[in-house]
């Protein structure tokens, strides 16, 4: 039986235009098949169904015990935060928006499709042939959150959201979530993908964002699956004026990882910081794609991603800058440093730019190196260890884009990681 | 009766196919101020980054002895916690990592090596602020990554807080005066009068006698062509400043 004709029965069968919009996606990816590497933006990330052994999606019947520790609604931050769970693919709902300020709401996709208010949102940030995965997503669109900041709201603390795996089984975590910040509100997420045993498992996550005028997103990343594990993950992001999406992702190693992430710089003064670090030291492989599109004037981009490859492992960064030919006074910087500890190790890099404009100002940049013997000897010289002095120089590496981010509580959350 | 700290025997060495340590012996003991003068391109730095240990250098012939132990067996991190502290003519940068952050962990390589208990973070700020008080070093630059942006004087203060801090038996000081202006040479010839003592020894790679005439040596040594060609006292460095190398080297 193949991974699409799993006879899984879905809620909300009865509403018309989601069963067409499931139809949609179940037809987009039977058309795209499963990405091979001459599928040019799976080139380097080949990712087959054999790999997946046969992952289900787990429902109800099969949920987390009471003793399981997601229940309990713990946090691993110093800080406050507001908390929704995920286990084993399935939404945990019973916590959740309790204690929200006024101008939040937080509900699960199924109560924002049947109120009627996702259907304006969903599927609506990109085209499905372009995205094999999240057409597969959009096939099996069951859970997930709706998170949604009115006009001139702020979170005050940050939406911590936890994906929890601690099922032995094989399970597919399909998750679709829709943000939406109304004009001039704004929003701090932190994401958590997790496992607590080493299960061959599959996530397949959806963000659609939606930010409108003058919204404010910074969004984290924290990905921490299993090291059998296959992640993939779109956030696919529409800005309107003066909008802007602040984005930073700390992948860790899994058997397979990939971090996508399609920005729509829709209308003037938009604008996108997409950073994130990646570490691998056994043979898995590691993707940070991004697809970066100014669609309208004075819009800015810039994007920082570093890598540490050791072992056997691959990383991958695919980087797409498109300027449109109105997308004038532009800005669209990008710039991917690896280091590549052994010899069996492979770092794959991509940068793409698509100027169609004039007077924009855009860069672009990539480095791959071993460390560097003179700050090496230097640091030997002192007495430092050759390990320590490699860890050094690791961290250094690494810590430049963390430094990026701009709250102090979760930058120093996010060093102490590293 | 003398104990030596470094002996040098007939070493030579080189990198790739270049000969470029021929046959050098120098032996170094307690207490001892060693100068060694050169002209351009003889290969002081060399001489003295084969002595740290760096990579890239094969030793063809003889021998290198510090306190006692064969020199050729240690990692650079054993020498330097053994006491051999190198003072670099062009101090790397290290970006992403904080001069004090860096400086913490020499000094506790160098503790955990004498078994003595690691500083923690107090007790290693008090140390480092006295040492950096002495040597007109700011706070601020401690916090800076360490050598980015930093000015040549600041690099050559900062080599020689290292060396406070390590406190070790033999300091080579490859051209530390270089770069510094009137008031930075007199801070960092200071830095270096108070570490010496009659239990450690200094070999300083310079070309200036202004820096000889604050420490002063009990021997120069000329350099060139891969060894010593000449050793005398401080006059010859007069005598250097005088004339000129051409004496000296006319006949190699």
């Amino acid at each position: 039986m193949s991974f699409t004709e799993q006879n899984i029965s879905l809620w909300g069968e009865d509403i018309p235009w989601l069963s067409g919009l499931r139809q949609k996606g179940r037809q987009a990816f039977t058309h795209c098949g499963w990405p091979t590497a001459k599928n040019e933006a799976w080139k380097y990330t080949a990712f087959s169904p054999e790999k997946l052994h046969n992952p289900q999606i787990i429902h109800e019947n099969r949920h987390c015990s009471a003793d399981c520790h997601c229940r309990h609604n713990h946090s691993p931050f110093p800080f406050k935060v507001y908390t929704v769970e995920f286990c084993n693919g399935q939404l945990h709902d019973e916590n959740f928006a309790d204690d929200l300020p006024q101008g939040i709401t937080i509900k699960s996709l199924a109560e924002a499709i049947y109120d009627g208010e996702a259907q304006k949102y969903l599927g609506k940030s990109f085209a499905m042939e372009n995205f094999p995965f999240a057409a597969l997503n959009t096939a099996y669109i069951e859970q997930g959150v709706m998170i949604l900041v009115e006009k001139n709201h702020q979170l005050d603390a940050p939406l911590y959201v936890h994906y929890h795996v601690h099922d032995e089984a094989d399970c597919f975590c399909n998750i679709r979530n829709l943000i939406i910040l109304e004009s001039n509100a704004s929003a701090t997420i932190i994401e958590h993908y997790e496992a607590d045993k080493n299960a061959a498992y599959f996530t397949n996550a959806v963000n659609e964002i939606f930010l409108n005028n003058s919204a404010n997103l910074q969004h984290y990343t924290w990905q921490n699956e299993a090291l059998e594990a296959h992640h993939v993950a779109l956030n696919s992001v529409q800005l309107r004026t003066d909008s802007s999406y602040n984005s930073f992702i700390l992948q860790n190693e899994c058997a397979t990882s990939r971090h996508e992430s399609f920005i729509n710089l829709q209308q003037r003064g938009a604008a996108a910081e997409v950073n994130g670090v990646y570490r691998l030291q056994n043979n898995g492989v590691s993707d940070i794609t991004t697809n970066i599109r100014h669609l309208a004037e004075s819009t800015y981009s810039n994007q920082l991603v570093k890598g540490v490859v050791n072992g056997q492992a691959k990383g991958v960064f695919q980087g797409q800058i498109h300027i449109a030919p109105d997308a004038i006074n532009t800005e669209g910087h990008q710039l991917h440093r690896a280091l590549l500890l052994s010899n069996s190790a492979e770092i794959d890099c991509k940068p793409e730019l698509e100027i169609f404009a004039d007077d924009v100002q855009c860069s672009h940049g990539a480095t791959c190196g071993d460390l560097d013997p003179e700050q090496m000897f230097y640091m030997q010289t002192r007495g430092i260890d050759e390990n320590t002095a490699r860890q050094l120089l690791i961290t250094a590496h690494l810590q430049e884009v963390i430094e990026k981010i701009p709250q102090q509580n979760i930058k120093d959350w996010f060093l102490q990681l590293i | 009766m003398l104990t030596p700290i470094l002996e040098v025997k007939n070493l030579s060495a080189r990198a790739g196919d270049k000969e470029i340590i021929k046959n050098f012996s120098l032996t170094i003991n307690e207490g001892e101020i060693h100068a060694l003068m050169g002209p351009n391109g003889a290969g002081k730095s060399t001489l003295a980054h084969v002595l740290a240990g760096k990579p890239n250098y094969e030793i063809t012939s003889g021998s290198i002895k510090f306190l006692g132990r064969d020199l050729q067996q240690m990692k650079p991190e054993e020498r330097a916690t053994a006491g051999l502290f190198l003072s670099m003519q062009y101090p790397v940068a290290i970006p992403g990592v904080s001069t004090a952050n860096f400086l913490k962990h020499a000094v506790n390589a160098k503790r955990k090596y004498n078994q003595q208990k690691e500083l923690d973070a107090a007790e290693f700020l008090k140390l480092l602020r006295t040492e950096s008080a002495a040597l007109n070093i700011p706070a601020e630059m401690l916090k800076r990554e360490i050598n980015v942006g930093f000015s040549g004087g600041e690099k050559k203060r900062l080599e020689i807080l290292q060396m406070r801090l390590l406190q070790p038996a033999l300091a080579i000081l490859d051209e530390a005066d270089s770069g510094l202006d009137i008031d930075a040479l007199r801070i960092v010839a200071e830095g270096i009068n108070r570490l010496h003592n009659e239990h450690n020894a200094l070999l300083i790679i310079t070309h200036h006698l202004d820096l000889l005439n604050q420490i002063t040596p009990d021997f120069v040594h000329i350099y060139y062509n891969g060894h010593i060609v000449r050793t005398g006292d401080k006059k010859l460095a007069e005598e250097l400043e005088e004339n000129g190398y051409k004496n000296f080297v006319e006949n190699e």
